[in-house]
């Protein structure tokens, strides 16, 4: 249910992704073509990552280019986006293009209304977060869990987190290689390493 | 998930990519404490094994359900999709799922970073169940209940470990209140931390339906969030 939609912390303002899938029985058939369209639409836009929820990110398949040819129907794929230039210029693509695959956007609701405004579209539904509830003296603290709550799936463990700060710390890498560490366990390629970049640059300094 | 420990060199690798911290140093050898592991996949995808020591161990009922509720390139078979969850509102304008005056509801138990044990679970689904929904039925989650209609879940899944588990119905605007009430209960009583969602189709006016609700609550709610943006086709004809 929820996947893009628990990020908290700083930075969202630079911070987007669009989901797009078919829905079952209704338009899934001969929706792989569709769909890698979609994803050829987000980067010549000015996408930062894509992913595929159904066979892995780049990493997992071996390239972004593998990531567009393994395409199936069925999928639900993915385009993370820095800034809300871009994700107009994509969500313009995308009304002219009419391929009629159902296309979600996350991110700060004020800016995503108004980019849709300015893509000529408008909301159809939306899903809010009302947070975390139970134990949460069980969480980490927030400037873990910014960057962990990234990865709906929980792939981007405590642990690599706290490895990859200290890594930085000790100048065993830079802020934009830790990011992109981060980045290879989220499988559906939603974690938006620009934005974590950010994230520990302020950790670390 | 398990470590070869006769072919297991200490490294180390391993242990940061466990999201439940199922993976030790024991002696200088990696060792996965079993009932702890989600069967996530990660520490196999991303460790990098220098010596391929850690292997998928056959997978029977019912840790089976570790993997689908826990590894997102899994595929459901109630769902037919990757990851735990199902098409919610995110083809809403083609499946008319959540119609005005519907709220979607998600609760998933065990995100973020805790993970939950299926006892808990059932506490949060037979707290809600009180309510008189009706859970989801392509959920995977819905299919381990014994009793749909209590939230009760078969015996031999309560302590299985999973990532998260997510429960999912609809609602009245008018039932959010108490909702609400039943989530605050209930917090008190669990182990795991779950997270908590509202889906909602927007007004004709471009009002959000459940805003009033929420901001009576005097609950936190994200600035951020998802937005479908109703590009799908053939769309659902709404009377």
């Amino acid at each position: 249910m929820t996947h893009t939609n628990h990020r908290i912390g700083e930075y969202l303002e630079e911070d987007y992704v669009i989901l797009i899938m078919p829905s079952k029985d209704i338009n899934h058939v001969g929706s792989g073509p569709k769909l890698r369209r979609y994803l050829e639409m987000a980067l010549e836009n000015g996408a930062i990552k894509i992913g595929d929820a159904r066979l892995g990110n780049e990493y997992h398949q071996g390239s972004m280019q593998a990531v567009l040819d393994n395409l199936e129907d069925r999928a639900v794929v993915q385009a993370v986006f820095k800034d809300r230039e871009t994700l107009v210029k994509a969500l313009k693509a995308y009304k002219a293009a009419d391929l009629g695959q159902c296309v979600v956007v996350s991110g700060i609701f004020d800016h995503v209304v108004e980019c849709c405004k300015e893509a000529g579209l408008e909301r159809h539904t939306i899903n809010q977060s009302m947070g975390r509830w139970g134990n949460t003296d069980r969480l980490p603290p927030l400037e873990v869990l910014q960057l962990n709550t990234m990865c709906g799936h929980g792939m981007v463990a405590v642990g690599l987190i706290n490895e990859v700060i200290e890594d930085i710390k000790a100048g065993k890498s830079t802020v934009d290689e830790g990011a992109e560490r981060l980045f290879s366990p989220c499988m559906c390629g939603i974690f938006n390493p620009h934005r974590a970049a950010l994230i520990l640059k302020d950790l670390t300094s | 998930m398990q470590i070869d420990q006769e072919l297991c060199t200490g490294c180390g690798q391993c242990v940061p990519y466990c999201p439940v911290n199922a993976i030790r140093l024991e002696d200088d050898i990696s060792e996965i404490d079993f009932d702890e592991c989600a069967e996530c996949g990660n520490c196999l995808r991303m460790a990098d094994c220098p010596v391929d020591a850690i292997y998928q161990q056959e997978l029977t009922w019912p840790r089976t359900v570790r993997s689908i509720l826990s590894d997102p390139l899994t595929i459901a078979e109630e769902s037919g999709i990757s990851g735990r969850g199902t098409e919610e509102m995110k083809t809403n304008e083609c499946t008319g799922r959540f119609k005005l005056g519907a709220v979607g509801i998600g609760i998933e138990v065990g995100r973020c970073v805790t993970g939950a044990r299926f006892y808990d679970v059932e506490k949060v689904a037979m707290a809600v169940a009180k309510l008189g929904v009706t859970f989801e039925k392509v959920n995977p989650t819905t299919s381990l209940m014994s009793d749909p209609a209590t939230g009760k879940f078969k015996d031999d899944v309560l302590n299985e470990k999973v990532l998260s588990a997510i429960l999912e119905f609809a609602i009245k605007p008018e039932q959010m209140p108490d909702l609400f009430d039943a989530l605050k209960k209930v917090s008190g009583e669990i182990d795991a931390v779950f997270s908590l969602d509202v889906a909602t189709r927007i007004a004709p006016d471009g009002s959000v339906p459940t805003d009033p609700y929420i901001q009576a609550s005097g609950l936190w709610l994200a600035p951020n969030g998802k937005t479908n943006v109703g590009l799908g086709k053939p769309r659902y004809q709404e009377v």
